[in-house]
């Protein structure tokens, strides 16, 4: 395992071909990992990466075409035979049972016993090692819940080493992770490349890619349209060959112009986290907030909107409000887009328009006017382009593009005049991001105040007219104009004194 | 995919093959003063199940019903009992005791439903101790006896169960407009739709400015005030409440909710299912009485398999999606 | 009769101890005195329960040295912890127990024994032979048989009867093979047995079917008082009441109280008088307050209630 020639194949697909009833979503696909290599599969939402990396998995049978593992087609019917025989899925919704400990995740259905009970201190000392090996702090006997998202990733990372993995298959493995995290997840990913194992992951940040990558496979509408090698292609050809046309203008202008203040914070405290924040939101403005995972930007909406205890003044239209539910938000035409798409913005096992007309339900009266609804839901779809088989469809089964598509259209269904989105394009394909940024652009168009919440610094800068970075859950500082660049926004959200004065 | 949906169709189906049955096995099935004692039986079970639909819809869940139901039977007796001296024995007493009941139902509703949304407190947990803190006071009430009703008032108040249009009678007309308006509510109506999207994720409620705890709250006293309908359909059939009244309705209620067809973990509400659950329950009480198929020591054990067959039924529709 | 009169005889000498109890008690020994039975689920063991807590009160009075200990359990589970903990913290020196069942009852029954107490077994006796010191109990083969033969005497030839049990148990089957037995051989039909559980709603709607299954029915034996309040609703509802008679048991005192006023749907019913509990606590006292020694077995037998005999067994003060 993982001696010999770096080149060799592991686990490969044969001209792989997938339908699900009628619809063909793979058009035979090739695609060979090799040992000691990174290799990224890169395409738009739909394209169907996650499709090929449930098939080498184990997780679903293709319909036509081979697996092969070693040379040999596999033999492997599902995902935990998969991993016996060392071909391990890092799933994006992890797989750990949140109330048992580090350790006992780890050793999860392959539990040490020493006689009738279970050898606790073998199953720690063996975790503690795979922990450190990881050069994580985490220690073996946390509970799962108690750990952060990162955390929980490398706890991940650690059971797929302990199931001595020669292929690990990595759904979007940095989606939930801070920039510095991100770091360290980097750094395992150089080492299981250098013990030989081949690795396989999907992910829309370019930068990434170009950073890990060995070997770069893009796909678009389930066929292979570019190979590359390490170096022979950049993110911008990157991003053209996964759309099929030249990306201009990801975002749009800013050319809308900023009147009267809508919404102000004097000294607002939102319980235990942010503290005494102050800010102006203008009508027509686009206004980011940056600053690190933990720096209080997400509270601080939550506290706006009434969804977390708040104290100090908020002003709408300069008159005191004091909101204290999302029901009382939404009467003060202010509204907030969840960061948690799947767990606290759309039901998942609801159709569309359920979703869709959720919250502005309460205007509608007692009885819910069925024709209302079909209709609001045609013109949602065509405004915010959401693609969908069809409105009944469970919004679950929606790609994460067209759920955050369809979140936006439920949250602008009440009419509201200040919007705050945080992570506007968590997850989802650069096609998509370029969509939402300009319905971001169009809100601020029609004269209403959008705050975007994000962590993706490329995004804050390139959508807002003005950013206020968080740190510790104060206002670090704020940039405008020209002074808006990666740096300062850096600095702020480190700590770090700004050098210069914005211009 | 023109499979037939068993999931939805199958409550009814059963429903159907029962009713074959019963006609075949036994003529006297199909008279209407057998259907309409077994309709009118259902009509208690029925109210409360339908109520207990919006419960289990939401994500809660209700075990005090069957108690409450004793204690609203008693206290109404009682009640009744003691106005015949200021009110007479007339319709005025009996609608005065009709209130006492209605109201009661609200109040123990409401007891529960504040418990579990301000004190947020496990709805198993609470409504475990009202069961048993209602089942007691109906105990008490009645001294470990039997609470009986005045007889002047019983002969006035007894057409209540018995009487109705011919051979339907007042609980299955009260049944099915309660079936109708709960349906219409659960599908139609802005209270439905939250329920069901509490149950299907509260959170996400939450976030949608549904205002989740007094959405919740509505469905224990709604449930409450169901529950009070019940007794006072329940009272006029026999005249007395004791500690033996209303034993396991509250199981019967959430086996019929979940025979229909909603599901235990909430997120999904079929009031229509509800009554055909309730249905089924009562039908294989009838039938087995009516016939001699296998030992009545058994069942229970046909009620069970049925219960947990309409699971499976459930859990298969799910891996096919 | 016979065997009630035997019991009659303690409880005259209840009485007359009563007279020096005052005087007695001053300088006598406290004594505890654990009473066990079920809790009241349904009208008969109410009555029971009304009848042991009447009695406790009235014995408390007239004999301050003793103190009573009662416990109701609403199953068998309970009823072994009450005993256990009677032994344990209360430190008695009688027990007076109803077990609920017999089996598991005992072993922490003959517990008590072994710990040199007086024991009291009432109605349901142990599975094992010679534990306790007094054994009071109804006869449930007299009860199923008292009412088999008054069908067996007084209805027309050829009558058809339904039954209606009560839940399934030992003391159920002993009562209804009686009642079979007391048939047999006689021209009279046992159409239907299903269980009413003893419960007012379950028979009412065991006897709705029964209704709507046979088009002549001729004479019910509900078994039990609260049955037949659900029977005699469903057979008004049929409009069938001049059609069949109604036998209960147990002698609920409405019940008794028609039958007293000679409804000819109630010609009579038969005792199976929850005050046994009574007999039993009383004899256990008197154990301890007076020399003679109260041990043996007392049964009382069922007795037929006619219209005749009916005012003796109506208690208006019971719950039952």
């Amino acid at each position: 395992m993982g001696k010999g020639d770096d080149m060799t194949v592991v686990l490969a697909l044969d001209k792989i071909t997938k339908s699900f009833g009628p619809v063909e979503v793979l058009h035979g696909v090739d695609l060979e990992l090799h040992s000691g290599e990174v290799h990224a599969l890169i395409g738009e939402n739909g394209a169907g990466k996650s499709t090929i990396m449930k098939i080498l998995g184990g997780y679903l049978a293709p319909t036509t075409g081979q697996v092969l593992l070693d040379g040999a087609p596999v033999t492997y019917r599902s995902g935990p035979e998969g991993e016996a025989q060392g071909v391990v899925v890092i799933h994006q919704e992890f797989n750990l049972a949140p109330d048992l400990t580090v350790a006992a995740n780890i050793f999860l259905g392959r539990e040490i016993s020493k006689g009738l009970g279970l050898d606790h201190a073998a199953m720690r000392a063996a975790t503690a090692e795979l922990l450190t090996r990881l050069d994580t702090s985490i220690r073996p006997e946390a509970l799962i819940r108690d750990l952060s998202v990162p955390d929980r990733q490398m706890v991940e990372i650690a059971k797929a080493l302990s199931r001595k993995a020669r292929v690990l298959i990595m759904d979007e493995p940095s989606a939930a992770l801070t920039h510095r995290e991100v770091e360290a997840l980097y750094a395992q990913v150089d080492r299981l490349r250098a013990e030989g194992v081949a690795l396989i992951f999907c992910s829309h940040r370019m930068d990434e890619v170009s950073r890990l990558a060995d070997r770069i496979t893009v796909l678009r509408d389930g066929t292979v349209v570019q190979r590359a090698l390490r170096g022979e292609m950049t993110e911008d050809g990157m991003a053209t060959a996964m759309v099929g046309r030249e990306l201009t203008d990801i975002f749009p202008p800013k050319d809308t112009s900023s009147g009267e203040t809508l919404l102000e914070l004097r000294n607002f405290t939102v319980q235990s986290v942010v503290k005494d924040v102050s800010l102006k939101l203008h009508k027509g403005e686009v206004l980011g907030i940056a600053g690190l995972v933990g720096s209080g930007r997400t509270e601080l909406a939550e506290g706006i909107v009434g969804l977390r205890p708040a104290t100090g003044e908020l002003r709408i239209h300069d008159r005191q409000m004091n909101i204290r539910s999302p029901r009382e938000a939404r009467d003060a035409r202010l509204a907030y887009l969840t960061e948690d798409r799947k767990e606290a913005g759309l039901l998942l096992d609801k159709n569309l328009p359920v979703n869709l007309t959720l919250t502005a339900l309460d205007e509608w009266g007692l009885r819910i006017d069925t024709k209302r609804e079909k209709a609001e839901m045609v013109s949602a779809r065509k405004e915010f382009d959401i693609r969908a088989a069809s409105d009944d469809m469970r919004a679950g089964a929606l790609s994460g593009g067209n759920q955050q598509k369809l979140l936006l259209a439920k949250t602008m269904l009440t009419d509201p005049e200040i919007v705050i989105i945080d992570e506007p394009t968590r997850g989802i394909d650069i096609g998509t991001k370029q969509q939402i940024y300009h319905f971001v652009r169009d809100l601020a168009r029609q004269g209403k105040a959008v705050i975007v919440i994000s962590s993706e610094l490329p995004e804050v800068i390139g959508l807002s007219d003005r950013v206020l970075v968080m740190r510790m859950g104060r206002i670090a500082g704020e940039v405008e104009g020209a002074a808006i660049n990666e740096e300062n926004i850096v600095r702020l959200a480190m700590g770090l004194e700004r050098e210069e004065e914005p211009a | 995919m023109k499979r037939i949906d068993l999931h939805v169709w199958g409550p009814l189906i059963a429903l159907i093959g029962l009713f074959i049955l019963g006609a075949i096995l036994n003529p006297a099935f199909l008279a209407p003063a057998n259907l309409s004692n077994v309709l009118a039986r259902s009509a208690f079970i029925g109210l409360i199940a339908i109520g207990m639909t919006f419960v289990i819809t939401q994500g809660g869940l209700d075990l005090s019903v069957g108690s409450m139901a004793a204690f609203l039977a008693g206290i109404t007796i009682m009640a009744m009992n003691a106005l015949v001296p200021v009110v007479g024995e007339n319709w005025g007493t009996i609608i005065l005791g009709m209130g006492v009941a209605l109201l009661g139902g609200v109040a123990a509703g409401y007891v529960n439903g504040a418990l579990i949304t301000k004190a947020r407190i496990e709805a198993f947990i609470v409504t475990l101790g009202t069961m048993g803190i209602f089942r007691s006071l109906v105990t008490w009430l009645a001294d470990g006896g039997t609470l009986s009703l005045d007889s002047g008032l019983r002969s006035i108040y007894r057409p209540v169960y018995f009487g109705g249009l011919g051979w339907i009678t007042w609980p299955i007309i009260v049944f099915a407009v309660a079936a109708v308006v709960g349906e219409w509510a659960m599908r139609h109506t802005r209270f439905g739709r939250h329920v069901e999207a509490i149950g299907s994720n509260d959170r996400v409620a939450r976030y949608s400015a549904v205002d989740v705890e007094r959405v919740r709250l509505t469905t224990y006293v709604l449930l409450g005030a169901l529950v009070g309908l019940a007794t006072i359909l329940y009272v006029p059939r026999l005249g007395s409440a004791s500690g033996s009244t209303g034993v396991l309705w509250e199981l019967e209620a959430i086996a019929a909710v979940i025979i229909g067809g909603t599901a235990l973990k909430g997120g999904r509400g079929r009031v229509w299912g509800t009554v055909v659950g309730v249905l089924i329950l009562s039908l294989i009480d009838n039938i087995l009485n009516l016939t001699d198929l296998v030992s009545p020591y058994l069942n229970g054990a046909i009620q069970g398999v049925i219960i947990v067959l309409a699971v499976v039924l459930q859990r298969e529709k799910r891996t096919a999606e | 009769m016979k065997r009630r009169n035997m019991l009659k005889m303690p409880v005259a000498a209840a009485a007359l101890s009563l007279m020096t109890a005052g005087a007695f008690a001053q300088d006598a020994e406290q004594v505890v005195i654990g009473v066990s039975i079920p809790s009241a689920t349904h009208g008969f063991m109410g009555g029971l329960n009304w009848h042991a807590q009447d009695t406790i009160a009235r014995l408390g009075e007239a004999y301050p040295n003793i103190e009573f200990v009662l416990a109701t359990a609403p199953d068998v589970g309970k009823q072994v912890s009450d005993i256990e903990d009677m032994l344990a913290t209360r430190d008695i020196d009688g027990l007076v127990v109803l077990p609920f069942e017999s089996d598991p009852l005992t072993d922490p029954v003959k517990q008590v024994k072994e710990a040199g107490k007086f024991v009291t077994v009432v109605d349901r006796g142990l599975a094992e032979e010679g534990i306790e010191d007094l054994y009071v109990a109804g006869d449930n083969a007299a009860f199923g048989r008292v009412a088999g033969e008054y069908f067996r005497d007084n209805l027309d030839a050829d009558a058809k009867i339904v039954v209606l049990r009560g839940i399934p148990t030992t003391l159920d089957n002993e009562r209804v093979e009686a009642f079979q037995a007391a048939l047999e051989g006689s021209d009279k039909e046992i159409l239907d047995m299903q269980h009413g559980n003893w419960n007012r709603d379950d028979a009412f709607n065991v006897m709705q079917d029964y209704l709507a299954k046979y088009p002549e029915i001729d004479a019910v034996w509900a078994a039990d008082d609260d049955m037949a309040i659900g029977v005699l609703e469903a057979i008004a509802q049929a409009g069938r009441e001049d059609q069949m008679v109604v036998v209960g048991g147990a002698g609920m005192k409405d019940i008794i109280k028609r039958i007293m006023d000679k409804d000819p749907q109630l010609p009579v019913n038969v005792t199976y008088p929850p005050a046994l509990i009574s007999s039993a606590i009383e004899m256990t006292a008197l154990n301890f307050v007076s020399s003679a020694p109260m041990t043996g077995r007392y049964i009382i037998s069922s007795q037929l209630i006619t219209p005749e005999n009916a005012e003796q067994y109506y208690f208006p003060d019971s719950p039952f």
